[in-house]
């Protein structure tokens, strides 16, 4: 049998999944508990769960593709293993790489020597795991900090809300930026005529399902205008990209 | 809703034990990633040459270890501290546990930095990671097949995932664009402006780069009373 896919490959991989899903369950009772002692509603906490389902679909199936593209090389267990738990779709692409292309060798090659394999899944290890070391040190301090500016703040309510709802689109205004004008370094997403298109049809999707939500008073259809307006964007990609000749849909700043 | 503010110098106990299990879990989580290497190379009966893995990791660490700095800090104060340990454990922050964290916080009408948004974030970050890991897990056990040809570059379903960041991030700022335009149009203008000299720049630092603008732009806005 392939070493990268032996049995006790999936029975790691059993063990780090087991500790994620954990982790979450601990934390989730958790903060339900003291979300009901606050006075937040059962159905807001309900609500909160099955949004943050379906707004997970798209984004969890694209961390799945990762897997599969890294599968070629890796084997499957090792990528499931690292996406389940800290990786990120663009680390382990790059760290896997750079561990292989120091042997000569590319993710296009499927690993055969398990030194090398070794090799690659110490680079990921270490590559990603710094953050494990950095939020038990800093994220008291920085939530302490941050307390202690809001609290200032408040004597100003609105330059509060004003200041926080900035922080929020500051995040989002990198990724419209790069829909915008953003090139990736492997060429596969690159701005131009279709990243703009799928951007705005979400924009605007959005912006309508919110107006019926609100006009119709469409409580339960609210959690989920963000998901739908994701997934209309989707599908607009693969619309454009079956109807429009392929030098406009693939038309990119970069060419 | 029953309001329960922290004072300025202390954090309340819900809040303290949060860090407290955070750290442990963190911790844990630590030392069961480095087991994964560990017990592959005890099992396969091979070590790789230090010097080779070094040469990779001096590629890696400088840019991996320099946004992990930048994540958690700009992180922090957006999940609240469960969220932030939750999801840095369980990794994919920027596209997908920090999007759903911020919306579950708006669909709930609550802030950040709050214990209110602490709970709606976290829950929201913990349902997110559990609804991962059952995709992957399914995916890779029974449609792996299947989804390969389905997000193959020449698969009819391609595009949708190649665009799913656009898709997902203008589903998501458009709710905030509609109450906040006159903040929103600045951090955009100095994200498109920094990419036409540097297209490919790192995420983690662009962010860093339009938080700053968008922070700053709103000030002077607040100051000029504009908003």
């Amino acid at each position: 049998m392939d070493f990268k896919e032996s049995g006790f490959m999936y029975a790691i991989a059993a063990f780090v999944i087991a500790f994620v899903v954990a982790e979450s369950v601990f934390f989730i009772v958790k903060a339900w508990k003291r979300g009901r002692e606050l006075g937040i509603s059962k159905e807001t906490l309900k609500n909160t769960v099955f949004s943050s389902i379906v707004f997970t679909i798209a984004p969890a199936l694209s961390i799945l593709t990762t897997v599969i593209v890294l599968a070629g090389a890796l084997g499957i267990v090792l990528p499931w293993i690292r996406l389940s738990v800290i990786g990120n779709l663009a680390y382990e692409t790059v760290a896997s790489e750079t561990m292989l292309n120091v042997f000569g060798s590319t993710l296009s090659t499927e690993i055969t020597d398990p030194a090398q394999f070794g090799a690659v899944a110490w680079v990921m290890t270490i590559g990603t795991s710094f953050a494990l070391v950095l939020t038990p040190l800093m994220c008291k301090t920085i939530q302490m900090k941050v307390g202690k500016a809001v609290h200032k703040s408040e004597k100003s309510s609105k330059a509060a809300d004003v200041i926080s709802a900035a922080a929020f689109i500051g995040i989002i205004a990198a990724f419209i930026a790069r829909a915008i004008y953003g090139k990736t370094p492997d060429g596969v997403g690159d701005a131009g005529f279709m990243s703009i298109v799928t951007l705005v049809t979400a924009i605007v999707v959005s912006l309508a399902l919110e107006f019926l939500c609100d006009r119709f008073n469409l409580k339960k259809l609210q959690p989920f205008a963000m998901p739908l307006s994701m997934f209309a964007a989707m599908g607009m990609a693969v619309l454009l990209n079956q109807v429009l000749p392929a030098q406009v849909a693939q038309f990119t700043w970069w060419g | 809703m029953k309001k329960e503010r922290n004072s300025s110098n202390t954090l309340s106990p819900y809040m303290n034990s949060v860090h407290t299990w955070g750290r442990i879990w963190s911790v844990g989580a630590l030392l069961a990633l480095l087991s994964v290497p560990t017990f592959i190379c005890v099992k396969l009966g091979v070590w790789p040459e230090g010097a080779m893995v070094m040469k990779a990791l001096a590629k890696v660490i400088p840019i991996y270890w320099g946004t992990a700095v930048v994540e958690v800090i700009t992180y922090t104060p957006m999940l609240g501290a469960g969220g932030t340990y939750l999801g840095f454990v369980t990794g994919n922050i920027t596209n997908l546990k920090l999007p759903c964290g911020l919306n579950a916080m708006e669909n709930a009408g609550v802030k950040a930095n709050s214990e209110e948004g602490e709970v709606i974030s976290t829950i929201s970050i913990g349902a997110s990671a559990i609804t991962t890991t059952v995709i992957i897990a399914a995916g890779v056990l029974l449609f792996a097949p299947f989804l390969g040809k389905l997000t193959d570059p020449q698969s009819v379903m391609a595009p949708a995932f190649t665009y799913i960041l656009p898709a997902l991030f203008g589903a998501l700022g458009a709710g905030y664009f509609r109450k906040h335009w006159k903040i929103s149009v600045f951090p955009i203008l100095v994200g498109v402006a920094v990419l036409l000299f540097a297209p490919t720049l790192a995420v983690g630092t662009l962010i860093f780069v339009t938080i700053v603008a968008a922070i700053g732009g709103a000030l002077v806005m607040l100051k000029l009373k504009l908003v």
